[in-house]
């Protein structure tokens, strides 16, 4: 995204209900390796295939502070660069591992203004053939309008 | 879900919680927040947001000058890598104090960790400079649980993050599985 802070959402542009654009990220052990070291987890599960089957698992997987690095980009990818996150909550279910797509979706579910400024909820979802790897919400605060 | 047969470790974890989880002290992050690992987050997860690098564009928007992907507040505290022994202590980066719930249950036998939960919140967005301590309390320990992944336990803590007035920044309940991979699939 290229988006710029006068391209971004004002509260009045946002209704219950409405739809995130969806993040379809295709995931490789790449992905996976370069969330973890720039997350500063070295935990081998998310870079040493055979430390994670010996753990049970069918490969590297995704850790979680990688999970809500995308979450965050997913959610500012849509409402652009002037949302102020407040909170991300998740939780995980199936592991993001390797070659499958990872999708992003979500949809409002709460707007309130707050002075001058509006917070929103948008619930949350990230899944894979596997099932959700990760579900929750996320909520931000958006400048009422470019007048504000 | 009760567990049935008396469970030799309770009392010894019961012990810890609401206690300092590790360092009795807050834990002074390695390094204050700073534009390379910013730059290294943004390229990694390819998160094109103007705020956290683009000096003008974010002066325009409501931050007044760059500021970190919020999302990096647990980043910034992690520990250093220990790389020596790293697969010895179950993957962690550093030694756990002996005295350490973790440990505990490391010694057990339940030897995997899988973070489940995360709950973040911000007080404020970090700019390059700001110096971060965390304090973890350990907040629970359930009772021992048989998932698909083997028998193990949740351990919830929670995390405040201060800046250098002492001032809250952020805070994180963080929620894993410990568990024993000797014993997946048992009981499911």
């Amino acid at each position: 995204m290229t988006t710029q802070p006068g391209d971004s959402l004002r509260f009045g542009d946002v209704t219950l209900g409405d739809e995130l654009t969806p993040l379809d990220l295709p995931i490789t052990a790449t992905v996976i390796v370069a969330g973890a070291i720039a997350s500063r987890d070295f935990m081998p599960v998310h870079h040493d295939r055979a430390f994670a089957t010996a753990q049970g698992s069918p490969d590297i997987f995704m850790n979680i502070l990688t999970t809500n690095g995308y979450v965050s980009r997913f959610v500012t990818d849509w409402a652009g660069p002037e949302a102020t996150l407040r909170s991300i909550s998740i939780r995980l279910g199936a592991p993001a591992v390797p070659d499958k797509i990872l999708r992003f979706t979500g949809q409002v579910t709460d707007t309130q203004r707050e002075g001058k400024e509006g917070i929103v909820e948008v619930a949350i979802r990230a899944a894979n053939d596997l099932g959700d790897h990760a579900t929750g919400s996320v909520v931000i605060s958006l400048p009422l309008d470019t007048e504000a | 879900m009760a567990e049935v047969e008396p469970d030799p470790l309770r009392e010894e974890l019961e012990a810890h919680i609401g206690e300092p989880l590790g360092a009795s002290t807050p834990t002074l992050a390695p390094d204050a927040v700073n534009l390379p690992m910013i730059r290294h987050w943004v390229d990694a997860f390819d998160d094109r947001n103007p705020v956290y690098l683009d000096g003008e564009s974010a002066a325009s928007a409501r931050f007044g000058g760059v500021v970190a992907p919020p999302a990096m507040l647990q980043t910034w505290t992690m520990p250093r890598l220990q790389i020596v022994g790293i697969a010895e202590r179950g993957g962690a980066s550093g030694e756990l104090p002996p005295d350490n719930p973790l440990s505990t249950l490391a010694d057990a036998g339940y030897t995997g960790t899988l973070a489940t939960n995360s709950e973040l919140e911000f007080e404020r967005y970090l700019r390059p400079g700001d110096q971060l301590r965390a304090a973890t309390v350990l907040e629970s320990i359930s009772n021992r649980k048989t998932t698909t992944i083997g028998r193990g336990y949740f351990v919830t803590w929670v995390t405040t993050y201060t800046d250098g007035k002492d001032e809250v920044v952020g805070r994180q309940r963080f929620r894993i599985l410990k568990f024993d991979p000797t014993t997946a699939g048992d009981g499911s």
